[in-house]
């Protein structure tokens, strides 16, 4: 199956949007690098739908207590409701239970077009 | 699609609606409408986290559509929340804090506020919409105070319970017994609702992570203290509902209240029967914040709560940790399913209608 989204250009860097895969509804992300990704548009837990939430970064995992580091900006997509965090950018990954993660999609650019695939 | 559970009766033990100040000044009276129009007061905030969620402590899709703060838009709430997921009643909790602690010495303005927040919920949103039932605010730190306010708002038909602000004092306490009374008067229910702070030792945790894990200790504490200063063995018609705890703890508490109480009974000889005995009968705890757990899981707190009565279910509309009554729960059986969705609060709030045919 194959779905025109929208226009590349209607999705900014560090945006994403809600769309639908034929029945499957989906969310589009584009990261702060200009990369397109398509994930199913529920959340894991309680089926939310992600394209409420916000596409945010992560803290660095450390061995030293009170120490922050932000990374990943704009490659974690938060749920809105109970803000489970997803890395987008590697398969949809659940981080705090990495064997979980979203069911994911192809894009392709065609023409300037953002294109779905399953 | 992933498969949905079918819609079912609802009736959601808790549900914020918001009050801005300025929603709030047609309510009060000079001078205390005073001080917030010219002198610009605002309410201590306590928490001193940053919530590290999407939209801090609404669901980031509960935004009004003017951009309003979540629990500020009635139609908007009706829309997604009480038309969307079959709400047959909702309970208002509110977000109003007039303890103490947030409100430091002045009980005067807390009392002024609890009843200018009651006439604002009567006409704005119990009036307005027939599945929506209230919550009395009231300032308990002048019990004489909240139990006149009781009195003059307890009687409207749509008002169900007495929430009663946590803070230093403990609510066994007898000094909050005229406002037991009052409640028992107006078939009124208690219910707690986890303000701020709740912790009683040590002040904040360090994390919001370890605050927003530990609020059933605050449930645990105020449920003894009730127990063991025998509120309910002179209230016995008391109901008490415990909101946003969670009810994984309670297992735990009953066991460990009967050993204590075969060990120190003495101690209380105003406490006539087994704790988990009272608290069968008396107290109800809702759902929210659900952790995941099997249908195996659920059914061993049921079995070792030794009642199917106690568990209601509430969503905490519009809250980030809002529980959906579509995924929230594993599937049980049917006849629990009722019990919890709807049924057990229809027994805990003695004013909600019963269903056409029932004799109560
Ligand atoms: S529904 Fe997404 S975190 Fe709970």
């Amino acid at each position: 199956m194959r779905e025109v989204v929208c226009e590349k250009e209607d999705i900014h860097p560090g945006k994403m949007r809600s769309a639908t895969l034929g029945k499957i509804p989906i969310v589009v992300c584009r990261t702060k690098d200009g990369e397109f990704y398509a994930f199913a548009n529920r959340c894991l837990h309680q089926g939310a739908p992600l394209s409420e939430g916000i596409l945010c970064g992560d803290t660095k995992r450390t061995d030293i207590h009170g120490n922050y580091e932000y990374i990943k900006d704009g490659e974690i997509l938060r749920c809105p409701w109970h803000a489970l965090e997803y890395d987008i950018k590697n398969d949809g990954v659940m981080l705090a239970e990495p064997d979980k993660k979203l069911r994911s999609f192809q894009v392709a650019i065609e023409d300037d077009q953002v294109v779905v695939y399953k | 699609m992933p498969k949905r559970r079918k819609q079912r009766r609802i009736i959601d033990t808790d549900i914020h609606e918001r009050v801005t100040y300025s929603d709030l000044l047609p309510y009060l009276d000079n001078p205390w409408r005073r001080y917030i129009e010219d002198n610009h007061w605002v309410q201590e905030k306590h928490m001193p986290y940053t919530q590290p969620t999407v939209a801090g402590v609404d669901r980031a899709d509960a935004v009004t559509p003017d951009g309003g703060a979540a629990g500020t838009d009635l139609g908007f709430m009706q829309k997604q929340l009480l038309d969307a997921e079959g709400h047959e009643y909702g309970i208002l909790s509110g977000a109003l804090d007039p303890s103490p602690s947030s409100m430091h010495g002045w009980y005067e303005m807390a009392t002024a506020l609890a009843s200018a927040y009651n006439d604002w919920q009567i006409e704005n949103w119990l009036e307005k919409d027939s599945r929506l039932y209230g919550s009395v605010h009231i300032a308990a730190q002048e019990p004489q105070q909240a139990v006149r306010e009781i009195e003059r708002v307890g009687s409207h038909p749509k008002m169900v319970q007495i929430l009663l602000p946590i803070d230093t004092r403990s609510w066994g306490d007898p000094y909050y017994h005229p406002i037991y009374e009052a409640a028992e008067r107006h078939n009124l229910s208690i219910g707690m609702h986890h303000n701020e702070p709740p912790t009683h030792f040590g002040g904040w945790p360090r994390y919001f992570i370890e605050w927003h894990t530990m609020l059933p200790t605050a449930h645990m504490i105020q449920v003894s203290n009730m127990v063991f200063n025998g509120v309910f063995d002179k209230f016995p018609g008391l109901h008490l509902i415990m909101i946003e705890g969670g009810f994984t703890h309670v297992p735990h508490l009953m066991k460990k209240m009967d050993q204590q109480y075969k060990e120190l009974r003495h101690e209380i000889p105003w406490v006539k029967r087994m704790p988990s005995r009272i608290i069968q009968e008396h107290v109800r705890f809702t759902t929210q914040p659900v952790e995941e757990l099997s249908q195996k899981e659920f059914m061993q707190f049921v079995d070792q709560m030794g009642s199917e009565d106690m568990i209601c279910f509430a969503t905490d509309y519009p809250h980030w940790d809002y529980d959906s009554p579509l995924e929230a729960l594993p599937k049980l059986d049917e006849a629990l399913e009722e019990k919890i969705y709807s049924e057990n609060a229809r027994a805990a709030y003695p004013k909600l209608p019963q269903p056409a045919g029932s004799v109560k």
